[in-house]
């Protein structure tokens, strides 16, 4: 049972990473990884999105009618995005971060992660393990968001967290700051992964 | 129980349905006062930040509470005024009661069908008057506000911000201070068609009311040239023919004889 828990976390983040291997959540890795403060909210909004939202379908597993069981995960992470936005806007330090991420927060329940994970785990699973795969695949899909926002903040505005880390010769590549690059980086991030582990390549 | 039949889904649905949408109302309510009282912090911010009270960073660095009392100390008065320049209505600046026309839509949709406005003006100590712009940008709203010299004419200072516009391009109207202060001592030629020009090579014709537009950032550039016109036009009555000044100079016809009395 242990060495399952340890899979269930350590496996979404490396070997069935979500963004890198099963190549969901792409649209939001690519719209909000222009800044590391912000990609960093993202990724924390989306761990506790996805972890509470399998426990709860988990503890609702046996009492969901199967005919409308998507309709109920809808339901159930459609209420944590919300909630989610919702703090974010009332706290003071936030405000600013969710005004700069405005329609992302929301589009999370749109990340085929959150849906995906509930259907494929947490509805055969109990809470506990439910609650681990979400936040292991919150952290995998972050790991990521935050690797992308790294380079594209550093390339693109020569900054990191705000702070100017180039030197101030250096002047921004506007390529890097839209989306197309993103897509170029996250090509490169799957390349490297799948190149140092040889169990993902095909023959 | 069968998990499966109708009557249980349909009661399981509506039951479920009931309970978040329960909860998200309670949160809502609870949430509320926080998140409107973030919102108009913001809007006081970046009116200070136009009319030049402090710094716009450290605007920025300040706490909610703080920035209310600055807005306190430094309004004089604020009032909104209709498409005929006239006076229309009073909103309090009192530290416990801050009355903002903060939603800015509905206003320029009336300004666009010229129907009925409340258009604000914030009246800061020099007798400097913040007014709001907004306009679409590429991606969404732009918005922002103009601090105008007591002559009326010259711009004291300016304040961008948007919904989404590209980061690094659009979105520069907000993040490079350098684009804001191009506007600081520059003027609205109210009556002129346009009143004020942000375009392309606009500057080197040497006109004073104009700024040259962002490479790169066309579309947003265009958005807010035409929130900048569009809004200008619609207080042109008010500080163009000189409703305004009409009013500082009644205010001062008032209080001469009471001078004399003294």
């Amino acid at each position: 049972m242990a060495q399952n828990l340890k899979e269930t976390i350590l496996n979404p983040i490396l070997k069935g990473n979500p963004i890198t291997v099963l190549v969901l959540g792409i649209c939001s890795a690519l719209a909000v990884t222009v800044q590391l403060k912000g990609a960093l909210v993202m990724a924390l909004s989306v761990i506790v999105v996805t972890g509470v939202s399998s426990l709860i379908c988990s503890l609702l597993r046996n009492t969901i009618p199967n005919r409308v069981r998507i309709i109920v995960q809808l339901v159930v992470v459609a209420m944590m995005v919300i909630l989610v936005d919702q703090i974010l806007k009332a706290g003071e330090g936030t405000y600013a971060i969710d005004k700069q991420l405005s329609v992302y927060i929301g589009l999370i329940i749109t990340n085929c992660i959150v849906m995906g994970r509930i259907e494929a785990f947490a509805l055969g699973n109990k809470p506990i393990p439910s609650l681990l795969d979400g936040l292991a695949n919150g952290v995998g899909y972050g790991l990521i968001l935050v690797i992308v926002a790294f380079f594209r903040e550093l390339l693109g505005s020569g900054t990191l967290f705000g702070l100017q880390v180039l030197p101030s010769g250096y002047i921004p590549n506007n390529l890097v700051i839209l989306p197309p690059f993103a897509l170029i980086l996250l090509g490169c991030i799957i390349w490297v992964h799948r190149a140092i582990d040889k169990d993902l390549q095909e023959n | 129980m069968n998990t499966n039949s109708n009557v249980y889904t349909v009661i399981y649905t509506a039951v479920i349905v009931v309970i978040v949408a329960a909860l998200l109302a309670f949160v809502s309510s609870k949430l509320g006062p926080a998140q409107d009282a973030n919102a108009k912090a913001e809007t006081l911010r970046q009116m200070m930040a136009a009319a030049r009270v402090k710094p716009t960073e450290d605007l920025y660095a300040a706490k909610n509470a703080e920035v209310l009392q600055l807005y306190a100390d430094n309004i004089q008065e604020a009032y909104t005024i209709g498409l005929d320049g006239q006076k229309n209505g009073e909103l309090s600046v009192s530290k416990d009661k801050i009355d903002l026309v903060s939603k800015l839509k509905p206003q320029h949709k009336a300004i666009l069908a010229e129907g009925e406005v409340t258009l604000p003006v914030y009246v800061f100590k020099g007798n400097i008057s913040v007014i709001p712009i907004y306009g679409a940008g590429l991606w969404g709203p732009v918005w922002g506000y103009i601090a105008i010299q007591p002559d009326c004419h010259t711009i004291a200072g300016a304040f961008f911000d948007h919904e989404s516009e590209t980061p690094g391009l659009g979105a520069k109207i907000k993040d490079e201070p350098w684009f804001r202060e191009k506007f600081i001592g520059k003027t609205v030629e109210w009556g002129d068609t346009p009143a004020f020009r942000l375009e392309k090579n606009a500057e080197a014709g040497g006109a004073t009311n104009a700024v040259d537009a962002i490479t790169g950032a066309t579309m947003t550039s265009k958005g807010l040239n035409e929130a900048l016109n569009v809004w200008f036009k619609a207080y042109e009555k008010h500080f163009g023919t000189g409703a305004l000044l009409h009013m500082l100079e009644e205010h001062a016809v008032e209080t001469t004889p009471n001078a004399e009395e003294e």
